[in-house]
């Protein structure tokens, strides 16, 4: 369950090393060298651009590329998991696009649950982060941490936790709504058809939250005073700034995040299994929740990976029409 | 500048070797004469209930036989389920292991020859109930052993019934009649553990049985799905559990409950009844309830509508859990050993009765006390004066993925998303589908 959510700390934390990485070796090598031949010839020679490179590929080939390709053979037969696959063509594609209903319900829940993380939560997500930076001082270190406490604790925590918050019987949620006399706003948090999804985007913006506007943070702090300094002295007021500085500057930190959560929003399995596990019926299902309940409790593996292989498809597909529609303008100055 | 070329080339060599270096595996040398024996269990308590006993008698094996070293693993039922279909798949099943006797499980795993046949006259003797055996059994081969009898009955709150003037249910009317009363009150009629779903699925087989007095009526309707839509007794079965839940008739929010959920409202006394399996029979020794609970909790059959055809001394019972021995075993032998001696009258079903921890699926009334907890007393009564019962349960009948559906479904009908209509043809359609598969 926790996989995901570690994968996804990984991928940022060796991502962040890579850039490091990258700058020490180059400061090094300017200073201890002092000619930027060396470093030249070097990268240009065959041999270290395989050694270099080659780890890393064996890695991804072994890691990544074999088993969507193994998946791939696999959701083309029906196998129970036990006993031998036998081999049925394109059949299971065709029964997933057109007669499962509960793969296109999964789907749409992926695709809604992206967009609101990319309207809701990552607008909240930029808001808290500039807030933050003006706050400065103590204070800042003190929101900061609050706001990354989610993020922090267990999935498996948060997401009971917050289980027992929509309890309708016990719960804290309707417990307050009864103090201050709402009582007719009681709800049935996660038992509702209609209400369910909303409750779930709750708890998944509010454990998300604190990586996006992390990101957004670092890329705040990532801009100059100098322009701000200069936007003062012009006379700019604070919406000018933002709309004429700190936006357009955060545009890649934007591109990235919201990359992120369309991802993370396909990837959402935890949180999912943890609270409703696609209930009620299947009002809440999600293509990976969906897809493990087809693999490991109705034995469907052969089934299963032809979700996994139309997942990636999707995924693939989204990430491009993302990158389309945010363009690549990245701002020098 | 060569020098400083090879220091890179060596230094990341380095970091690769000592990264794959990470992935070996280390592994423990054991003696050539020692018997190691790989247990899978899907009882991960080892302190109490059913997981202590199994734990008990394999250490109680273990000092009879200090040759022989058994190796524990132990996981919950669902990731119990996917890991051994990932053992299953590699071809590594561990020697002795948990099985459910139910198609939905067994039927694959014995087909695909993963589990050794047992010889049915080593068992004769160890008084295995009638039928119990038939779920492990394919073809006329015994593969596996029952371990417990499990049946669903009504658990209900004395005290809440005494408080609010409600008589006990003896027909299916008086419960929706309890719930209307108990809702009035503030308290949740009945507690049940929707999330988990197959209980529901449960209760309409309960109710179908009820109505038709007829056990193999649900079996025949798997086989001739058309059954599902045309007989009469099954919409009526279904209109039935329409009653009960448009009065409100379980906790809110059910669906979202999963079985501790279900359990906790009972136990807390803020539900006034609690659809279960007979495994709760430990309940009024638990140590974690109060006692004012465990003076109050009592047991009654499910009844039966007041125009059914069936009576309440028809169950709803099957033989679930249970053991079976790999077929690809190095130590088959020592393995089958170690099942016969669990298994053993004297051992499993003695002290399994005899700790509250199981109603075993052996005859057992040799071993009553006299001293049994009153829990254990009505179960026991129950079960000797059944007059018919039911073997697998439906969604356990087919497919894994007709489990998957037929549950779903029950779900949602019992949440009211479906009515009795659609839930019926639904059903019919997803029978059909499995029987197709089955016959692949």
């Amino acid at each position: 369950m926790q996989k995901s959510n570690l994968l996804h700390q990984v991928q940022c934390r060796s991502q962040i090393f890579c850039i490091r990485f990258n700058a020490e070796v180059k400061s090094f090598c300017i200073r201890f060298i002092g000619k930027g031949d060396f470093m030249h010839a070097l990268f240009k020679d065959k041999k270290t651009i395989f050694l270099l490179v080659f780890p890393g590929l064996l890695v991804f080939l072994y890691a990544v590329f074999l088993p969507i390709v193994l998946s791939g053979y696999f959701g083309m037969t029906e196998w129970s998991g036990i006993g031998k696959p036998v081999f049925i063509g394109l059949e299971n594609f065709k029964n997933l696009i057109f007669n499962d209903s509960t793969f296109i319900t999964s789907l749409r829940n992926s695709l809604v649950l992206g967009l609101a993380l990319i309207c809701i939560q990552h607008p909240l997500c930029l808001g808290a982060a500039i807030m933050i930076d003006k706050i400065g001082g103590k204070l800042e270190k003190v929101f900061r941490a609050i706001f990354f406490i989610p993020c922090v604790i267990s999935v498996i925590v948060t997401s009971k936790m917050w289980v027992q918050i929509y309890d309708s019987q016990y719960g804290l949620l309707n417990k307050i709504l009864d103090m201050f006399h709402l009582g007719f706003l009681k709800q049935e948090w996660l038992a509702n058809p209609k209400l369910v999804l909303g409750s779930l985007f709750v708890i998944i913006m509010w454990q998300g939250f604190g990586w996006g506007m992390l990101i957004y943070y670092a890329g705040i702090k990532g801009i100059s005073e100098d322009v701000y300094e200069a936007a003062q002295i012009d006379g700019a007021g604070a919406a000018q700034v933002f709309k004429s500085i700190t936006f357009p500057l955060l545009k890649p930190v934007i591109k990235i995040n919201i990359t992120l959560a369309m991802i993370s929003a396909f990837k959402q399995m935890e949180v999912i299994y943890l609270t409703t596990n696609g209930g009620p019926g299947n009002a809440s299902q999600f293509i990976a929740n969906y897809l493990y309940i087809k693999a490991f409790n109705s034995y469907q593996y052969g089934y299963g990976n032809a979700i996994s292989i139309l997942f990636v498809i999707v995924c693939i597909f989204v990430t491009i029409i993302l990158n389309k529609i945010i363009k690549k303008d990245v701002i020098e100055y | 500048m060569i020098k400083l070329k090879k220091l890179l080339c060596i230094s990341l060599t380095c970091v690769v070797l000592t990264g794959l270096i990470g992935c070996g595996k280390s592994e423990t040398v054991t003696k050539s004469t020692d018997i190691n024996i790989k247990f899978f269990s899907n009882l991960p308590d080892r302190a109490t209930g059913q997981g202590k006993l199994e734990q008990t008698l394999i250490d109680s094996y273990i000092k009879d036989n200090p040759n022989v070293k058994v190796t524990v693993e132990a996981l919950q039922d669902a990731p119990y389920k996917q890991k051994f279909t990932t053992y299953a798949a590699s071809n590594g099943i561990p020697d002795l292991f948990m099985v459910w006797g139910q198609p939905s499980f067994l039927a694959p795993i014995m087909k695909n020859g993963y589990v050794a046949e047992l010889n049915a006259n080593d068992f004769k003797d160890y008084g295995f109930l009638n039928g119990s055996l038939d779920g492990f059994s394919t073809n006329g081969k015994l593969y596996g052993l029952p371990r417990n009898t499990d049946f669903m009955v009504l658990y209900y709150n004395k005290a809440l019934f005494e408080k609010y003037g409600v008589k006990l249910p003896t027909t299916y009317e008086d419960i929706v009649e309890a719930a209307k009363t108990f809702r009035k009150n503030d308290i949740s009629p009945i507690a049940i553990n929707g999330k988990d779903k197959y209980t529901m699925s449960l209760m309409y087989q309960d109710l179908l049985l009820k109505e038709s007095g007829d056990q193999k009526l649900m079996p025949a309707a798997l086989k001739d799905t058309t059954k599902f839509t045309t007989d009469p007794l099954f919409a009526k079965a279904a209109e039935d559990v329409k009653a009960l839940t448009d009065v409100k008739g379980f906790q809110d929010s059910f669906v979202t409950a999963d079985y501790g959920a279900a359990n906790n409202l009972f136990a807390q006394g803020k539900a006034a009844m609690y659809y279960m399996g007979s495994w709760e029979v430990g309940m009024d020794l638990n140590k974690d309830f109060s006692d004012e609970f465990k003076k109050n909790v009592d047991v009654i059959k499910f009844p039966a509508p007041s125009t059914g055809k069936g009576k309440d001394t028809d169950l709803v019972a099957w033989n679930g859990g249970g053991y079976a021995v790999s077929a690809n075993s190095k130590v088959k032998d020592e393995s089958i050993k170690l099942l016969k001696y669990m298994m053993k009258p004297e051992n499993w079903a003695k002290l399994g009765w005899q700790s509250g921890a199981v109603v075993p699926a052996q005859k057992y009334d040799q071993y009553l006390t006299g001293k049994e907890s009153n829990l254990q007393k009505k179960l026991t009564e129950i079960l000797s004066t059944s007059t018919s019962i039911s073997g697998v349960a439906w969604d356990d009948a087919l497919t894994p993925d007709f489990k998957t559906n037929s549950e779903n479904l029950s779900q949602e009908f019992f949440a009211g998303f479906k009515t009795p209509k659609q839930f019926l043809e639904e059903a019919a359609k997803a029978a059909e589908n499995a029987a197709e598969n089955v016959n692949k």
